[in-house]
């Protein structure tokens, strides 16, 4: 781990008109970090995510990313090509083939030429193993070969930090573990993870760190078996022991 | 001169026989201006449309806000003008108004653009439609990665949505076949107003317009007949192709889009 944390939340805050998700936010994520998200749904994570990559417009609160303001100090899309994000609902551009869904973002974003660009694309295509599909569209894919090309097309933009939103709540059981094996991948090859997960599994394995939400703060935050093993809030023990009896 | 036909049929024949170009050119001129206004209209609606849907936040500056403001008023005001008035009263106006301001435009000129006009006012309306019906996941997920307002509108966004009403698109042009027929007001020579000089010859109004009307049902099932082509067209391949395989990576299988049988 570096000294310098990559991402930087401090005091975030969203209301939605009165209903306020996000009190008082803080939290870094330094390079390399593989952090889980859990706690119940209404907690506010899914809403966290979007507003580090600022889908939604926080209320308050500054998220610096390598020590720069993310709203002020960088440009929007050098930006979000640096956070990439994986939607819960996969989101594939569903007028292009699953190629041209991670080759245009690296074309009209970063200024790629097309052979640079697709190349990449194919590696990225290799390594979720979706790149026998290229010319595939979106809807002609299952569940979780839809969320495999799009954790391609987040990694064909070379993002420094990629931000996963639920990914796998929307899968059937048999197609879950073919993405969680993508991220167990990723999260050893070194890339910086925020993961907002039901699958506790994954964040006790996988990740190296785990934060629990409650009622939009950080009710708890540390190192997996600490969280799982030794909960030391009892809304943090109530809620894993819902979950895990399931 | 030989005797005029006595029958029914007959009298169909003897006047196809005798106005078969005079119906043609019609055919030509109706065409002509059915096309080139659904083609405009449909630029005008794509554009207006775009220009409504610019997204605005109210934390923007006034100097972004208040000209969108303005500017979405105003195209408010076309559609509702547009779309609230009958177009052969439009023709009329425009073309004896622009005459009478000195501006003597030619026939079909003032055709193109009466039906491009009105076509515009409820294309606006389609193509909004088919922008706020493509899922918003799409802009969200073009938007994380980096693609501007604009670059996911054109790459992302209206690409699906022009592919979703293009059913609607093609309404537009069936009804601009058959509702340039107003435009005889301002003596357009299309197929309806060449019908009625037909008929006024011998008084044959039933022959003749039978011939109109079937002449009419011809191009629209022939335009509708081509639209769904294009929209087939549209929606790409139907299988695709898996590449490599275990033993060989050069292999390739076809993969049909739903059932059938797998081709190689």
């Amino acid at each position: 781990m570096t000294d310098a944390p990559i991402l930087s939340v401090s005091h975030l805050k969203k209301s939605f008109g009165e209903h306020e998700v996000l009190r008082d936010i803080s939290f870094d994520v330094s390079q390399g970090d593989v952090v889980s998200i859990i706690g119940a749904s209404g907690s506010g994570k899914s809403t966290l995510l979007r507003c580090i990559n600022f889908l939604e417009q926080p209320t308050a609160g500054t998220i610096l990313f390598q020590g720069k303001n993310a709203e002020t100090q960088w440009s929007r899309a050098q930006y979000h090509a640096r956070v990439g994000m994986v939607f819960q609902s996969f989101n594939l551009f569903g007028n292009m083939s699953v190629l041209k869904n991670c080759v245009v973002g690296q074309m009209k974003v970063l200024g790629r030429a097309r052979r640079e660009a697709e190349e990449k694309a194919l590696m990225y295509l290799e390594k979720v193993g979706m790149a026998p599909y290229r010319d595939a569209r979106p809807a002609q894919l299952s569940g979780g070969q839809q969320q495999r090309v799009a954790i391609a097309r987040a990694l064909a933009m070379d993002p420094e930090v990629l931000l996963f939103d639920e990914p796998t709540s929307a899968l059937d059981p048999e197609m879950v573990g073919e993405v969680l094996g993508v991220m167990r991948d990723l999260a050893a090859s070194g890339l910086t993870m925020l993961v907002v997960t039901h699958e506790m599994a994954f964040a006790r394995d996988v990740s190296r760190r785990v934060i629990f939400m409650d009622a939009g703060v950080i009710a708890e935050d540390g190192a997996p078996q600490d969280i799982f093993v030794h909960p030391r809030q009892a809304r943090t023990r109530e809620f894993l022991s819902r979950i895990l009896q399931k | 001169m030989s005797s005029l036909p006595t029958t029914f049929f007959g009298w169909v024949g003897f006047i196809l026989d005798k106005y078969g170009t005079l119906f043609l050119s019609g055919v030509g001129v109706t065409l002509l201006v059915a096309i080139t206004g659904t083609v405009i209209g449909f630029v005008i609606g794509l554009l207006v449309a775009i220009l409504r849907t610019i997204p605005v936040a109210p934390r923007d500056p006034w100097y972004r806000r208040m000209p969108l403001r303005v500017l979405s008023a105003l195209l408010n005001v076309y559609i509702e003008v547009f779309r609230g008035t009958p177009m052969i009263v439009q023709a009329m106006v425009i073309y004896y108004g622009s005459m009478q301001m000195g501006l003597r435009m030619p026939v079909l000129v003032a055709a193109v653009l009466i039906v491009s006009v009105n076509t515009g006012a409820y294309m606006a309306e389609i193509v909004r439609g088919g922008i706020i019906s493509v899922d918003k996941g799409q802009k969200e997920a073009a938007c994380a990665i980096g693609m501007t307002h604009w670059q996911s509108m054109v790459h992302v966004v209206l690409p699906q949505a022009v592919r979703n009403i293009m059913p609607s698109i093609g309404n537009e042009f069936v009804v601009n076949i058959k509702d340039s027929s107003v435009l005889n007001v301002i003596s357009v020579n299309e197929l309806f107003f060449m019908s009625k000089s037909a008929a006024g010859t011998y008084l044959r109004y039933f022959e003749v317009f039978f011939i109109t009307a079937c002449i009419y049902l011809a191009l629209t099932f022939t335009v509708t007949r081509l639209l769904r082509l294009l929209e087939r067209k549209m929606d790409g391949k139907t299988n695709y192709i898996i590449y490599g395989s275990q033993s060989d990576s050069k292999a390739s299988i076809v993969v049909p889009k739903e059932g059938g049988v797998p081709n190689d």
